[in-house]
């Protein structure tokens, strides 16, 4: 594949609302520094589930991020962020759809779960449901059932599509994605591929998610998949130490704004990176296991580095999907080894900004994108945070105690979701494209 | 984007909606004339606004045989699973890998992908937390606190928008390139449109895609009646009297593969994709453009990918969900491009209902089996074409395409437009 002469595609803009922080910088800076952003869920009383922590977005203000009003009434906490998000990145990348060329624009999002409000499914519970709660349709015909068509527009799967290409007038190509904690990375490789087959000439790709809600976190109670470290906020999150015990759940969007390379250079855009591979592949192992040995990762991983041409000894520095699991850590730590034999002990800088941020499942492989092209242009690796103690499954060379400078020629960001979809995304140093 | 040297084929097709559980059924359905829509029985309509709609009456274990399985997927999931099983059992592909010694297995497993189009998810798995907050009166706490002693281990895993695509993966050792598309009603149709872009970039030599929904349940059918969107009976799209669409629910599927490795294992061939359009107009989640905007380009960039012109289409299979908005436009859009020289316009939704994420993909597994019998079934419930139209080439009954070659149009909120030609 990377033998084809192909489009070369650029990353101009970022933008990120994340637990760490409400714009790009923001969120670098705590990454580099390793600041967590968990803490007791504020948003709402968790104090009865069985994790009463999650790194939530702070000191976000809705009206003052999406100042369309019409808009801001049709958006979700999510989609509020990714419109924050995709402004940023927009404004970063000096360059918006304007009506002679927003046909040639994109998007493409990795969108979370459709995720009921717990104000909303109260509304129904109050109108519909019989003495034992039990689901009663004709509730919803009494007139004073105060059900709203707009809280029904926001639950539609491609409600955020829909207000990020009004909101920027994009009218080209446009979809939108969801495999779990996948989808973020898949998207960003959904439009990297529209844009080598050359349907749009200027994308805006990522991803958003919020499931710090009643029953977002429900979900992931129920499944025993988050760390019940409630005594411990800031240091739950900790991917591959020996003593993990699940994820933190986190909220927040990031994108990117991807340009052909020669008209990024036509205008004197600056560039953080190439978007240079992308690699999918299906675990199909079982749906929320990681397959011990990595078969399934390996494969995206490989898929990636030849898509962008890039070997294995270019490859400087690696963000990980690192959860904070048992079996996710282990698994992904398998198909490194397998891919990067001889560089993973000691070479490649490796670390899992979810030590940080928390995962911000449909959003995480989008905002860990944005980190990789950071990391290239600061030479610098940020921090897995919160390491103490050592797993001999995940002996790979981390960013441990502070952020690891040098120059990084090439990095990968690796995305695994429930469902076993893999996704791995390669991006190279501009100066490695010149040269 | 269409690379001009390899062509990519259909050999394998599955599908499941209110008019039948294969394409004959269903295909008899839309010769009949007779609508599969009617009274719904999921719950007692006796007192709803909208009393009908095009139910699945196939039995669960009929669909999906496997028992354990049915613990840990939706409604929605069986139809996606049953289509997609059935497409990949008549496309043979399987079967070809079965016979292949045991060590090139693997490398056929990784170079089969899967590409799904989700509805994404459904108002009614919440209402597995509505005893809880009667237990808990109401109270955030206390809701926590009865959580697993409430609701099944399994919510999640139940209800994950990427089922689809897990089970079947799984269940077909597919491992190649994937996605879950959840794009409303255009999620279907982007899943084909996904895989011949990804066969043809080199990332598989074989894609299965499919689409599944079930969106007729109570919210969906109280708000789209309160937003307007909804009629008291079949659809009729493209008619004077036309006042809104119905759910129908289901699924379909194709199998995509290079037309050369199709050949040379002597697979049936249904058809031929041959390029695609896809654009929003941005108007936000519910508005269109009134002058077809996006129809119109969605209809162009897919003759230019296919390298057609529109004197080549013999016949387009429409939208037509039977609203007056979208109907409208998506006429003034398709006249934007043929002017007075339209090829005949036909539409299923009056049939089988409108499926929304697995609408586009249904409308083309039966656009193939129209092409492959020279014969475009008529719109049944079509009584008089609206003037608004003008001179709009549908018709009650069936005609012949005027080519092999066709259109499937497929639109969705968030401004969405999709188009996909084909041929046989």
């Amino acid at each position: 594949m990377a033998s084809k002469e192909q489009r070369r595609i650029a990353v101009t803009g970022i933008g990120l609302v994340t637990p760490v922080g409400n714009s790009t910088e923001e969120t670098w800076s705590a990454l580099k520094a390793g600041k967590s952003g968990a803490g007791q869920i504020a948003s709402f009383d968790a104090s009865g589930f069985s994790t009463t922590i999650g790194a939530e977005v702070k000191g976000f203000d809705r009206e003052k991020a999406v100042p369309d009003k019409k808009l801001l009434k049709f958006a979700s906490r999510s989609h509020a962020f990714a419109l924050a998000a995709a402004a940023e990145a927009l404004a970063d990348a000096g360059v918006a759809p304007r009506p002679e060329d927003s046909h040639r624009w994109g998007l493409t999002v990795g969108a979370g779960m459709m995720s009921v409000a717990y104000d909303d499914l109260k509304v129904i519970h109050d109108y519909a449901t019989d003495e034992n709660g039990y689901f009663d349709a004709d509730g919803m015909l009494n007139p004073d059932f105060p059900g709203n068509p707009v809280n029904f527009c926001r639950w539609q799967s491609n409600a955020g599509l829909g207000l990020l290409t009004k909101q920027f007038g994009i009218r080209g190509y446009a979809t939108s994605v969801h495999t779990a904690c996948a989808s973020g990375g898949q998207a960003i490789g959904s439009a990297l591929k529209a844009m080598r087959r050359g349907q749009c000439d200027r994308m805006l790709a990522g991803g958003f998610d919020s499931m710090l809600n009643p029953i977002g976190i429900s979900g992931f109670c129920l499944l025993g998949a988050l760390s019940t470290d409630n005594e411990n906020p800031t240091g739950a999150s900790r991917p591959f130490d020996k003593s993990r015990n699940g994820f933190v759940l986190g909220e927040g969007a990031g994108f990117l704004v991807l340009e052909d390379w020669e008209k990024a250079k036509e205008r004197g855009a600056n560039i953080y990176a190439e978007l240079a591979g992308d690699g999918n592949s299906l675990s199909a192992y079982r749906i929320t296991d990681s397959p011990p040995d990595g078969n399934g990762p390996i494969q995206a991983i490989q898929q990636a580095l030849g898509d962008a041409g890039v070997s294995v000894d270019e490859i400087d520095y690696i963000n990980a999907h690192g959860t904070s699991t048992q079996m996710n850590d282990r698994s992904e730590c398998a198909a490194m080894k397998a891919v990067f034999p001889d560089r993973i002990h000691d070479s490649v800088r490796v670390s899992s900004t979810k030590s940080s941020m928390g995962h911000l499942i449909a959003a995480a492989g989008a905002v860990e994108a944005a980190v990789c092209c950071l990391a290239i242009r600061d030479s610098v690796a940020p921090i897995n945070a919160n390491h103490g103690e050592f797993d001999p499954d995940c002996d790979v060379n981390l960013v441990l105690g502070e952020a690891k400078p040098g120059r990084i020629r090439a990095a990968l960001s690796n995305s695994l979701g429930f469902g076993g979809s893999n996704s791995s995304l390669v991006f190279r140093n501009p100066e490695e494209v010149s040269a | 984007m269409k690379n001009a040297s390899e062509k990519i084929v259909f050999t394998g097709s599955g599908i499941v909606c209110g008019a039948g559980a294969n394409v004959n059924d269903i295909w008899n359905v839309l010769e009949s004339g007779e609508t599969a829509v009617g009274p719904y029985t999921q719950w007692d309509g006796e007192n709803w606004p909208v009393k009908v709609a095009a139910e699945v009456k196939e039995n669960n274990r009929t669909l999906v045989p496997d028992r354990k399985l049915h613990k840990t997927i939706s409604r929605t999931d069986m139809f996606g699973i049953y289509a997609a099983e059935q497409a990949i059992e008549n496309s043979g592909i399987l079967a070809q890998r079965d016979a292949l010694p045991e060590d090139k297995q693997g490398g056929f497993n990784d170079r089969t992908g899967l590409i799904v189009g989700s509805g994404g998810g459904c108002y009614q798995s919440n209402y597995d937390y509505l005893p809880l907050i009667t237990e808990a009166k109401g109270e955030l706490h206390d809701f926590g606190k009865e959580l697993s002693n409430q609701v099944t281990p399994m919510w999640l895993l139940k209800n994950l928008p990427n089922n689809v695509l897990c089970h079947v993966g799984i269940r077909g050792q597919l491992k190649g390139t994937n996605a879950c598309i959840t794009n409303q009603c255009a999620s279907g149709i982007m899943a084909v449109a996904e895989s011949a872009s990804a066969i043809w970039n080199g990332e598989a030599d074989r894609i299965v895609a499919a689409g599944h929904d079930s969106p007729f349940e109570p919210e969906m059918v109280y708000y789209y009646h309160k937003l307007g969107l909804m009629s008291d009976e079949a659809p009729k799209p493209f008619d004077k009297e036309r006042s809104g669409t119905v759910f129908g629910e289901g699924a379909a599927s194709v199998v995509l593969e290079k037309e050369e490795e199709a050949k040379a294992r002597g697979a049936e061939i249904l058809g031929e994709f041959l390029g695609f359009g896809c654009c929003s107009e941005a108007t936000g989640v519910l508005d269109l453009s009134p002058d077809g905007d996006g129809v119109q380009r969605a209809i162009e960039q897919a003759l230019d990918d296919a390298e057609l012109s529109p004197s080549d289409i013999g016949m387009i299979c429409a939208h037509g969900n039977g609203t007056p908005a979208s109907d409208l436009t998506e006429s003034i859009g398709i006249r934007e491009v043929f002017g007075e020289a339209i090829p005949p316009v036909t539409g299923f939704k009056w049939a089988y209902g409108h499926l929304i994420g697995a609408s586009g993909i249904a409308d083309l597994v039966m656009t193939l089996e129209a092409l492959k019998r020279e014969m475009l079934p008529g719109i049944g419930t079509l009584a008089k074409v609206d003037s608004a139209m003008g001179d709009f080439p549908v018709s009650s009954s069936s005609t012949k395409p005027a080519s092999q070659n066709a259109l499937v149009i497929c639109r969705g909120f968030g401004g969405m437009n999709v188009v996909l030609a084909v041929r046989v």
